[in-house]
C-alpha cells in the first residue's frame, strides 16, 4: 500500500500553504465585505475612489511582481548551487519591497495631507484597513527575505519565497478591486 | 520568443497590470463600465493564476493548479456578482 497524498505534491513544506491559504480567505472576506458594502453607495465610493493614487498602485503592482521573479529566481539559482547570486536577488527583491512600502508611504502622506482618514468615508476604512494589512506582510515579507538571504539552504529559501509569492498574490487581487473596478 | 518561463511569466504579470490599468483609466460610456469592470477582475485571475502557477511551482502540481484556478474563479465570480449588485437593485 502506498503512503503517497495529494499533499506530497505540493512543492515546499505543507504549513506554508496552510498559511498561503489563510491569507487568501482573510483578505477575500475584507474585499467581498468592501464591495458588499459599496453596493449600498457606489456613488460614494466611486467618489472616494477618485481620490487614490493610482498611477502609485500601478508602479507598485509592477514593483512587486518583479520582485516576486526575483525571489523566484533566487531559488532557482540556489538549486543550482550558485549561492551568491542567489543571495544577491533575495537582497534585491526585499529592496524592491522597500521600494514598494516607499511608494505606499507616499500614499498614505498624500492622504493625511488632504484631511483623509481612515473614518472620512466607508470606502477609507475598508482602504486603510486592506492596504495596512497587507504593507505590514511586505514588512513582514522583507525581513523574511533577508533572513533566507542569510540562513540560505534551499528549504528556507523555498518557504520565504513563498511567503512573499502570497503577498504578491493578495496584491494582484486587492489593487483592481480597491482602486480598479469603477 | 521569450523560453525562460519565470521571466515570462514576469513579462505576462506586467502586461496584464498595466492592461487592467488602461482599462480602468478610460473612461468608458456608462453601458460598457460593467465590462469593463468584468474584464479587470478576469486579468486578475489571470495574474493571480500566473503566480500560483510559475512563482510558486504549482505547474507541478496539476491537481493543486486546478483546485487554486477553479477555487480564485469563484471567488472572482463572488466579487464580481457584488460589483455588479448596484445597477441590479
Amino acid at each position: 500500500m502506498s503512503d503517497a497524498s495529494v499533499f506530497d505534491d505540493l512543492p515546499g513544506d505543507l504549513m506554508i500553504w496552510v498559511l498561503i491559504v489563510s491569507e487568501l480567505l482573510v483578505f477575500g472576506a475584507g474585499l467581498a465585505a468592501f464591495l458588499a458594502v459599496r453596493a449600498s453607495d457606489p456613488a460614494g465610493f466611486g467618489a472616494a475612489q477618485d481620490a487614490l493614487y493610482r498611477t502609485g498602485a500601478g508602479v507598485n503592482t509592477v514593483v512587486l511582481v518583479t520582485s516576486g521573479a526575483l525571489a523566484a529566481w533566487a531559488l532557482r539559482l540556489r538549486e543550482d548551487a550558485q549561492r551568491g547570486p542567489a543571495r544577491l536577488a533575495l537582497v534585491a527583491a526585499a529592496l524592491l519591497g522597500v521600494v514598494f512600502l516607499l511608494i505606499k508611504g507616499f500614499d498614505y502622506a498624500g492622504k493625511a495631507a488632504a484631511g483623509i482618514t481612515w473614518d472620512t468615508h466607508p470606502f477609507f476604512t475598508f482602504y486603510y484597513l486592506l492596504t495596512g494589512f497587507h504593507a505590514a506582510h511586505v514588512v513582514a515579507g522583507v525581513l523574511v527575505l533577508l533572513l533566507v538571504a542569510w540562513k540560505d539552504t534551499p528549504r528556507n529559501i523555498e518557504a520565504g519565497a513563498a511567503f512573499w509569492h502570497m503577498v504578491d498574490l493578495v496584491w494582484v487581487i486587492l489593487f483592481p478591486v480597491l482602486y480598479l473596478l469603477r | 520568443m521569450i523560453r525562460d518561463p519565470l521571466l515570462r511569466a514576469w513579462g505576462a504579470l506586467i502586461g496584464l497590470s498595466l492592461g487592467a490599468t488602461a482599462i480602468s483609466l478610460w473612461h468608458w460610456p456608462r453601458e460598457v463600465e460593467a465590462g469593463a469592470g468584468m474584464l479587470v477582475l478576469s486579468l486578475a485571475w489571470l495574474k493571480a493564476r500566473i503566480i500560483l502557477t510559475t512563482y510558486l511551482r504549482l505547474d507541478a502540481a496539476p491537481f493543486w493548479r486546478r483546485g487554486f484556478a477553479i477555487s480564485l474563479g469563484v471567488f472572482c465570480l463572488l466579487l464580481l456578482g457584488l460589483y455588479l449588485l448596484p445597477g441590479l437593485l
